[in-house]
């Protein structure tokens, strides 16, 4: 529900990278179905705990990086991604590639570590329950150069297939309680939808924060499932 | 409006495109959504608390269930779009890719559905 709502409305917006986003989905989707079909056999408290290690990582690699000392987004101006200053000469089938994915606003750099990532976060969201956007988020802004905005837009309309991918798995497995789901997804979608549109009046630097403020979050909550 | 912070102004590739697909994923939402809204305020007059555990899945049921006005077919039908909403945005995407004559990306469109069948698969194989 929070992909197809958000994510609707960002590409009527022109925001999300469908392209990107769907050649990420691929390696997503696949992550999370082997995540599933694995779920069983892996120790659930040695994964959350090294889940939180990473998110803190992030959280503190974005804090760094939105910071007035590494030219971050304290002044509030528009801010070029990470690695933007870099020349955007791609050479071969890989830079074909990454010419076709990338829009005329910005250059989008390492594909390799994209799909490498996005695989890991499809794993990852099918063996702990969390959203991937929360690794995939980090992984394009800081990893491929893609701007914020684009990046969670984009990541939006990822983890639709990835939720579509592991909830087809339980439901036929007989884990999804009608009665739970549907008042869940209806504040979901509330939710979302309100997102979605605010998003874009929303300094850049405050997006930033609070996405560290939710990274941070869920690391600790990952860290009380490790311990607990 | 284009809020690619890079460069402000400078619109995305393929506007109309993209549009068309988000247009459909709104659609399909708030379709989706108000079969969930119809199925939960069914729950509230009936008195069905979220916490009573509800029936599971039964395609065959499903008609009946909406037709006797019972929450968990509007529910369960509510969910079930939900899931097939990016589905269907794939589905929708790897058409456009083809008629724009984009055959990689359209092959990626398939492979995400390829891979959601194979998902499918495998929970049924597991389950069996």
């Amino acid at each position: 529900v929070t992909s197809s709502a958000a994510a609707g409305v960002y590409l009527e917006r022109n925001v999300a990278n469908l392209r990107l986003g769907m050649t990420l989905e691929l390696f997503t989707a696949t992550g999370a179905l082997v995540g599933g079909l694995i779920a069983f056999l892996l120790d659930e408290r040695l994964l959350a705990l090294l889940f939180a290690a990473l998110l803190g990582y992030v959280a503190v690699t974005m804090l760094r990086q939105g910071s007035p000392a590494a030219g971050g987004v304290a002044t509030g101006a528009p801010v070029e991604p990470p690695g933007a200053d870099i020349p955007a000469v791609h050479e071969g089938l890989r830079g074909a590639a990454l010419a076709h994915l990338s829009p005329d606003g910005y250059r989008i750099r390492n594909l390799g570590r994209g799909i490498a990532g996005s695989t890991g976060a499809g794993v990852v969201s099918a063996l702990l329950g969390v959203g991937g956007g929360i690794i995939k988020v980090p992984l394009m802004h800081l990893g491929m150069g893609v701007p914020m905005r684009v990046a969670t837009a984009t990541s939006n309309l990822m983890i639709g297939i990835t939720a579509a991918a592991s909830a087809v798995i339980y439901l036929l497995r007989g884990e999804i309680d009608p009665y739970v789901a549907g008042p869940v997804a209806i504040g979901v979608f509330l939710g979302a939808s309100f997102g979605s549109r605010v998003a874009h009046r929303i300094p850049l630097r405050y997006l930033r924060l609070l996405f560290v403020v939710v990274l941070l979050y869920t690391a600790t909550q990952m860290l009380i499932r490790a311990i607990g | 409006v284009s809020v690619v912070e890079a460069a402000p102004g400078t619109p995305l590739v393929d506007a109309g495109f993209e549009r068309r697909i988000g247009r459909l994923l709104i659609v399909v939402t708030y379709v989706a959504v108000g079969l969930l809204l119809v199925g939960v305020a069914l729950m509230v007059v009936s008195g069905i608390s979220p916490l009573a555990g509800g029936p599971p899945l039964a395609p065959g049921r499903l008609v009946g269930d909406i037709l006797a006005l019972r929450p968990a077919g509007f529910l369960w039908l509510g969910l079930l779009a939900v899931i097939a909403t990016p589905v269907s945005r794939v589905v929708a995407a790897a058409i456009g890719f083809l008629r724009r004559g984009e055959p990689l990306m359209a092959l990626v469109s398939l492979g995400i559905l390829v891979v959601i069948a194979f998902g499918i698969a495998a929970a049924l194989v597991t389950e069996a």
